[in-house]
């Protein structure tokens, strides 16, 4: 009966929403900067992956299998507590987006990686045979084809990424998940916060996947539509 | 040649708790997690190919919500939500990171599993029918067994997330490893007794960063060859 009595969504949302929505922006920005610093990551080392450029190839290896083989947590504990000790002090913010940029683009490189060296060998060797050099070869022919097969597991990986902004909470950076547990901390409104919380997730979640198939169709590759 | 390497004297301690406390919550927390996992969502993903409407929509959002769901704010919907609604659904730290990875756990092999299930050519259906096997028979007997091929190489990738995962249970105190591996970190940071007074971060996260790559190195390798021999 209790809960019945004072659970008020509507409450905590109109008493709260300037703080929420900041803690909104928060998340999106610095899942912005991560998508973007991913996407890069990504398709840079994946393309040496898929070449394999000596050295960068390797290299790049040992930090995909790095970042996949230990927890994000840990990586985020790494950055934030570790390298301080080196006289490397980084704001939450700073932290923040790092950690997912650096796990996104190792699961991106992967990513990437697969989607350049599925581009048939043919497609290449008919560049060179025009006349095409190594870099004018990759730009006009393996990224465009090699990127649009790559983009579904790409997009996929920026949803965990922007899931993984969360995770923040462990080290205080007020972003979504972090400001509606604050409030509820203080108010004790821990059900209502837990609602907004889940409602704006699944929110950016959804309509994340919903742009997936979206492009999948609009960006398929023509022998495919 | 005899090469002696010398530790120093904090390094002892620290190592026995994180491997004495710690490493035992994180695999018993994997393990009821991977557990309940592979059997409510095998369960859920057969149930969800049966041809009946209001029970594949009560299914279907349950996938989609707990893979959709940040994986912590799952953990915050079972630790802080759940003894709101009622005081018997009030659990510890270790069990409610279980549970929530029970929950996204399971969606996600639930999906895998209507993916496995419905990639069995329908004849197979059929044969077992002209058997004489119902529903339950056809699918325990009959179906289940081969789509488990299918299934091998998501699950051991399952379980590298889930072991990876149940770190969470550090951001609501639950000493596992790395929650063990931080209160490590703050004790040495205080000044004798209690500590030493210096900061270890580095080297107490790397060690507990080589001990999870130990682990999971092995399975991700294994999820690759099992995938392989599939294609």
């Amino acid at each position: 009966m209790l809960f019945a009595v004072t659970y008020d969504l509507g409450a905590f949302v109109s008493e709260n929403w300037e703080e929420l929505l900041e803690g909104l922006v928060n998340t999106l920005k610095v899942s912005a900067i991560a998508v973007a610093g991913a996407l890069v990551i990504g398709v840079l080392l994946g393309a040496a992956r898929a070449h394999r450029l000596p050295v960068v190839s390797q290299v790049t290896a040992c930090y995909v299998e790095l970042a996949r083989n230990t927890p994000i947590l840990v990586q985020i504990f790494l950055i934030y507590f570790a390298l301080p000790q080196f006289g490397v002090t980084l704001n939450q913010f700073t932290v923040a987006w790092l950690a997912v940029m650096i796990w996104g683009g190792a699961f991106n490189s992967e990513n990437f990686r697969a989607g350049f060296e599925a581009v048939s060998y043919r497609y290449r060797e008919a560049a060179h045979a025009l006349g095409f050099g190594a870099r004018a070869t990759f730009l006009n022919v393996t990224l465009p084809i090699g990127g649009r097969i790559a983009l579904p597991s790409s997009i996929n990986t920026y949803i965990s990424v922007v899931k993984n902004t969360s995770l923040m909470y462990v080290i205080g950076y007020t972003e979504l998940t972090t400001t509606a547990l604050n409030i509820s901390a203080l108010s004790l409104e821990t059900l209502e916060a837990l609602t907004v919380l889940g409602v704006v997730y699944l929110t950016l979640v959804w309509s994340l996947s919903a742009a997936i198939r979206l492009l999948e169709s609009r960006l398929a590759l023509p022998e495919e539509r | 040649m005899l090469v002696a390497l010398q530790l120093p004297e904090w390094v002892e301690p620290v190592a026995r708790y994180i491997l004495e406390v710690g490493l035992p919550a994180t695999l018993r927390v994997s393990a009821i997690a991977v557990t309940g996992s592979a059997v409510i969502g095998i369960l859920f993903g057969t149930l969800i190919t049966i041809d009946f409407r209001p029970l594949q929509v009560l299914l279907r959002g349950y996938i989609e919500v707990f893979r959709g769901l940040p994986i912590l704010v799952t953990v915050f919907i079972v630790f802080l939500g759940l003894p709101e609604l009622s005081s018997a659904l009030r659990f510890t730290p270790l069990t409610s990171a279980a549970l929530a990875l029970v929950l996204w756990g399971s969606a996600q092999v639930a999906e895998a599993t209507r993916g496995a299930v419905q990639s069995i050519p329908r004849e197979q259906h059929e044969g077992a029918a002209a058997l004489g096997f119902g529903w339950f028979g056809r699918h325990r007997w009959v179906i289940l067994p081969q789509a488990r091929r299918r299934l091998l190489p998501p699950f051991v990738g399952l379980l590298v997330n889930i072991i990876q995962n149940s770190t969470l249970a550090a951001a609501i105190g639950g000493v596992e490893i790395l929650q063990a591996s931080k209160s490590q970190y703050e004790r040495l940071s205080f000044p004798p007794p209690i500590g030493i007074g210096e900061i270890h971060a580095f080297e107490i996260f790397a060690g507990t960063a080589i001990l999870f790559f130990l682990i999971s190195f092995p399975l991700t390798r294994l999820a690759a060859v099992l995938e392989k021999r599939l294609a």
